[in-house]
């Protein structure tokens, strides 16, 4: 069958940092030889199209916001066509007013560069470097890809676009129009789309944002909507020290609160499937302490960090709707999950799969205590039994699965040693640890690629492969095994439960510049009710 | 000490004449900026961003909502100026201008003593009185080309170059009168401005019909028919899944595939309903067929259609369904039973233009279009928006000269008539607010001095040489900024819209008197809210 296109929409800062590092991923895996087979058929998240030189050019089917003054050195034309200046004005007068240019780092020196090729041997300093999310971004963009809304500054204390509600105007003016309008095109471009994916930062005003835009595609597309509402995984006012600040820091994370759960009631009723995401373990109120990985550290204030592991979390997840064998798509995702109304579902993600090097699959599974993976869901904690979910695995050769007969040994006792596949070796490892659970796996035969400037934050104890070393030798690790996967189930609930328990905390009469700007206390007390409600599609234990 | 410094230790205040002081300052401040762009002779202003984006504008408003403006009074100023946009379309610059220079006159006299308040009342007599003139001065007009075309062109020269500002004149003004029905408003939305970027601004033209954005999208289909019947629609052509939970319980694609062929044959029907229509309409005529669809077209109801000699396109703006319906006749369909010939539109021609990756469909030679479209051509993405953003305030203009069924003459003649009658007037006042009017009256004079300084004059010469002029001739005079000399506005054709001075002269007066009474300024955080 024929590419089964999605648009993907990115709102908000954080959310194009994770972007920038998807965007990354796709580029770098791009294979250029016509050596390596693909598994993902990439025409589904990138389109073919030309300049107006008649060059071809390859962009991803994409469009961002963010804020003036965000984006540093990226041109708003997305960086394909350089503006030329020279064309005679005809004009008596013309007064230059220029900002100083932003300054380049090294790493986009170097891919602009002729050296393009060697980034990958080349050490960079990107944690000190990386101060927005253009600063370590690779591919260059369609010129419709994007969209800057003017009326915020970046990074201004004084005007912050924290707001839902500054959102909401936002879409309704003119952004919002020429937004559309832009997405109208994409989706006017594809033979069959299976839907969009929508990331979105859920904290400040981009939930506005974003909600605007999913109401407007639920409307005028009859197409799926993954949504992934995104907390940031730090704020700066996340440590406050005097008292000062702490009182700030307190009505920012209110505001922050107030905002996720608006932005969730209103995923509820207009998209398809969402699956809120945070690298924090609490997420809600504030991130909360970074959720552990093993052989990774990470450091949850760079953003450059956590953003790279939602990157891998999503990707991967994605492939299920990507592969070129194209088994399902986004709609059968998303009708899986949903079940009773369930919109709302958790996500995890395991990174690496952390097999030792000369260990065999079937031992790992049998030896292993724990989960394979971590809830990357805000307050989520995945429970065992009695749930949906869909398994991603990547990166696992099959030459890994079993000792072959002759050296099988204790391992022909377990039963998984009828299993002839990475595949079958794992759904009967769910089958046996989820008790009344439906599960389907995935699988994927490429590693994560770990090219520059995926940031280094692996454990020394991996090697090349991203398996655990037996010996010690130092090694830069340049692709591993992922896991993730959607889950759903009754202990979704609970999330919510949370969600409603922090926010109806909040005094909503003191949280004025809501009201200010158009929310009124009546019409959140009604959606907080229909979180509430929300929440009893959840509950199995009702009478009728 | 301030009283807020009692109750909040931790908050920023300005006090009376410091208070005063960073208003006006912030006022001239914004003034400075803005005043080079006034008028036909006003300089562009290039903006280049850190990353290398281009803007080059004159508008004020654009340059308005490009600049980031931190301080706190003249972000106030700003805002009042884009409502000023958001109500006219026009004025912008000229609001700023007045405000700052309403500002700076007062500022003379409250250095001498004089209260603020008592200067506001002579401001709001001073503002009424300017009225009263400004309704005096205006010229009844009928709606006719000539008429419209001279504010159109006014409006226009302030903002883009002369050359260009004729060809964007005529366009805009026969796209108002095109889409016009007598006694009724019009709706500005029905006309569609559609970029191109391809050869120069001055190929920018009007279309008498519509243009799209997109095109077919199966290379079989003709590139160029005449006369079409257009069937618009909003009915989807594509199958979309119905939902099915899916993972679970299908092992392979090919499971799924028989699934699919059965329901799409649900979409084939529509499909060939619409053939059906065609074939009965046009075969064994030279008529052809297009549709126009709001929703999808999948490859597979294109290629039903490209069989057939049909043109179909898919995703079509929102708005261009009510468009089309006007341009072309016809009713929008949201459903295909039942279709007859009466719902269909009509047009002499159309066909497909194809720029890089972009593809418009052009449908002209309507019979009687009432929606029409401005297509807007240029080298760059600059020009480009420089031009919309141009256009819309030309139909702007044009629809408030339509609305007000009058005009004003131009060229700084309302100002220079304005200040010379309110001299006169200020003598008729008892008190000290007559000093106000004085003020008020000076403050006036601020637009044609710099238009006059902007076109390379002496601003205390022209002015001089204009109130003279004035006051022996009972018409209006304004300045002729190609020779510096007292001309007539009307011999000329230089005409404003009546709205646009009228709105100029009610907020700004509002504006600077708010911010003549502003005696204190203080900045205190909410510190007892915890959340």
């Amino acid at each position: 069958m024929s590419t089964r296109e999605i648009l993907t929409l990115q709102f908000g800062h954080y959310s194009n940092y994770v972007g920038a590092h998807f965007w990354n991923i796709q580029e770098l895996g791009f294979d250029y030889t016509g050596t390596v087979k693909a598994e993902c058929n990439h025409d589904i998240l990138y389109r073919e199209g030309q300049t107006a030189n008649g060059e071809v050019t390859y962009t991803p089917r994409l469009l961002l916001a963010d804020l003036k003054g965000s984006l540093k050195t990226l041109p708003t034309s997305g960086g394909l066509e350089e503006p030329r200046v020279e064309e005679d004005l005809p004009w008596h007068t013309v007064e230059r007013v220029e900002e100083p240019t932003a300054s380049k780092n090294e790493f986009l020196h170097d891919i602009d560069g002729e050296n393009s090729s060697n980034i990958n041997n080349k050490e960079y300093n990107f944690e000190q470097d990386v101060q927005t999310w253009t600063d370590y971004l690779y591919p260059r963009f369609h010129p419709r890809s994007v969209n800057v809304i003017k009326e915020y500054q970046h990074g201004n204390e004084n005007e912050s676009f924290d707001y839902n509600c500054s959102g909401r105007e936002i879409w309704k003016s003119n952004f919002g129009d020429t937004f559309s309008d832009k997405i109208r095109k994409y989706v006017e471009e594809c033979d069959s789309m299976q839907g969009f994916h929508v990331n979105f930062d859920c904290t400040d005003g981009f939930s506005g944002l974003a909600l605007g835009c999913i109401e407007h595609l639920a409307d005028e597309y009859n197409k799926v909507i993954l949504a992934f509402p995104i907390i940031a995984s730090y704020f700066s006012d996340n440590n406050p020290s005097t008292e000062d600040e702490r009182e700030k820091a307190n009505i920012k994370d209110s505001v922050r609160l107030v905002n996720v759960a608006l932005s969730i009631e209103e995923l509820s009723q207009h998209s398809a499937l969402f699956v809120p995401l945070c690298t924090g373990e609490k997420g809600w109120r504030k991130p909360g302490a970074p959720r552990a990985f093993d052989y990774i550290n990470y450091k949850p204030e760079q953003y450059y960090h956590s953003s790279a592991l939602l990157a891998s979390a999503i990707d991967t997840l994605s492939h299920k709707y990507r592969h070129k064998a194209n088994v399902h798509t986004m709609s059968d995702i998303c009708a899986d999950m949903t079940g009773y109304g369930r919109k709302m579902a958790a996500a995890s993600f395991g990174m690496p799969v952390a097999l030792k090097e000369s260990e065999y699959l079937i031992d790992y599974l049998n030896t292993i205590s724990k989960p394979l993976y971590k809830s990357i869901t805000p307050s989520c904690k995945i429970a065992t039994d009695k749930i949906f979910q869909l398994i991603t695995v990547r990166g696992i050769p099959e030459s890994y699965l079993k000792a072959p007969m002759k050296e099988a040994k204790d391992q022909m006792k377990l039963a998984a040693y009828r299993c002839s596949n990475v595949k079958e070796m794992f759904e009967l490892y769910f089958q046996a640890n989820n008790f009344l659970s439906a599960t389907n796996v995935t699988v994927s035969e490429k590693p994560l690629d770990l090219k520059t400037p995926f940031p280094n934050i692996f454990s020394d104890c991996l090697n090349k492969y991203g398996f655990v070393k037996d010996d010690t030798v130092v090694q830069k690790v340049e692709s591993c095994p992922v896991i993730a996967g959607f889950h759903n189930g009754n202990f979704m609930s609970d999330v919510i439960e949370k969600l409603h328990r922090d926010v109806s905390r909040i005094k909503f009469a003191k949280l004025h510049k809501f009201r200010e700007q158009g929310l009124e206390e009546a019409d959140y007390r009604e959606c907080l009710d229909r979180l509430s409600e929300f929440k009893d599609n959840y509950e199995d234990d009702f009478e009728l | 000490m301030s009283a807020i410094s009692l109750l909040n230790p931790k908050a920023e205040f300005a006090r009376a004449a410091q208070a005063l002081a960073v208003n006006m300052s912030a006022a001239k401040g914004i003034q400075d900026v803005m005043k080079t762009n006034l008028g036909p002779k006003g300089t562009m202003k290039m903006l280049v961003s850190g990353a290398g984006d281009i803007k080059i504008t004159k508008d004020g408003n654009v340059l308005l909502h490009e600049m980031q403006i931190q301080h706190p009074t003249a972000s106030l100023i700003a805002r009042a100026s884009t409502a000023q946009d958001d109500a006219t379309g026009d004025g912008t610059t000229s609001t700023v201008l007045l405000i700052g220079e309403l500002l700076k006159q007062a500022d003379i006299y409250i250095s001498e003593g004089l209260h603020p308040r008592i200067l506001t009342e002579g401001y709001d007599v001073a503002r009424n009185k300017a009225l009263e003139i400004l309704e005096t001065m205006k010229v009844p007009i009928e709606i006719k080309r000539e008429n419209l075309l001279d504010v159109a062109r006014t409006s226009l020269k302030t903002k883009v170059h002369p050359s260009l500002a004729d060809v964007l004149t005529a366009a805009c003004v026969d796209a108002v009168l095109a889409i016009r029905t007598p006694d009724k408003h019009v709706d500005l939305h029905m006309v569609e401005l559609m970029e191109m970027q391809h050869k120069t601004a001055t190929e920018t033209t009007l279309i008498k019909g519509l243009v799209m954005d997109h095109g077919a999208r199966h290379p079989d289909m003709p590139k160029r028919v005449e006369n079409a019947y257009i069937l618009t629609c909003n009915v989807s052509l594509e199958y979309e899944k119905t939902e099915v939970n899916s993972g679970f319980f299908y092992k392979s694609a090919e499971d799924r595939e028989k699934l699919i062929a059965a329901e799409r044959d649900f979409i084939d029907q529509r499909v060939k309903k619409i053939i059906a229509l065609k074939k009965k309409l046009c075969d064994g005529t030279n008529k052809t067929f297009v549709v126009i669809n709001q929703k999808g077209v999948d490859p597979l109801s294109l290629d039903a259609f490209a069989k057939e000699g049909i043109i179909a396109l898919r995703r079509a703006k929102r708005r261009n369904m009510e468009r089309l319906a006007l341009a072309c006749g016809g009713t929008a369909m949201n459903s295909v039973d039942d279709l007859s010939e009466e719902h269909l539109g009509y047009a002499g021609l159309v066909y497909e233009h194809i720029l890089g990756e972009d593809k418009y469909t052009f449908v002209e030679e309507c019979k009687n279009p009432q929606s029409v479209t401005i297509l807007i051509k240029g080298p760059n993405k600059h020009t480009l928006t420089q031009i919309k953003d141009a256009v819309r305030d030309g139909l702007r203009a044009i629809n408030n000269a339509i609305e007000d069924k009058c005009l004003v003459p131009g060229a700084g003649a309302f100002e220079i008539k304005a200040n010379i009658e309110l001299q006169k007037y200020k003598d008729s006042v008892k008190g000290k607010s007559r000093l106000g009017i004085q003020a008020y009256a000076e403050a006036l004079l601020v637009i044609p001095k710099t238009l006059a300084v902007n076109s390379g004059y002496d601003a205390q010469d022209t002015i001089v040489k204009l109130q003279e002029e004035s006051r022996l001739s009972p018409d209006p005079i304004g300045l002729d900024l190609s020779t510096g000399e007292a001309i007539k506005p009307a011999d000329l054709g230089i005409y404003d819209n009546y709205i646009v001075k009228k709105q100029i002269l009610n907020s700004c007066s509002v504006i600077a008197s708010n911010l003549l009474l502003v005696d204190e300024i203080m900045r205190a955080g909410m510190s007892s809210l915890k959340g």
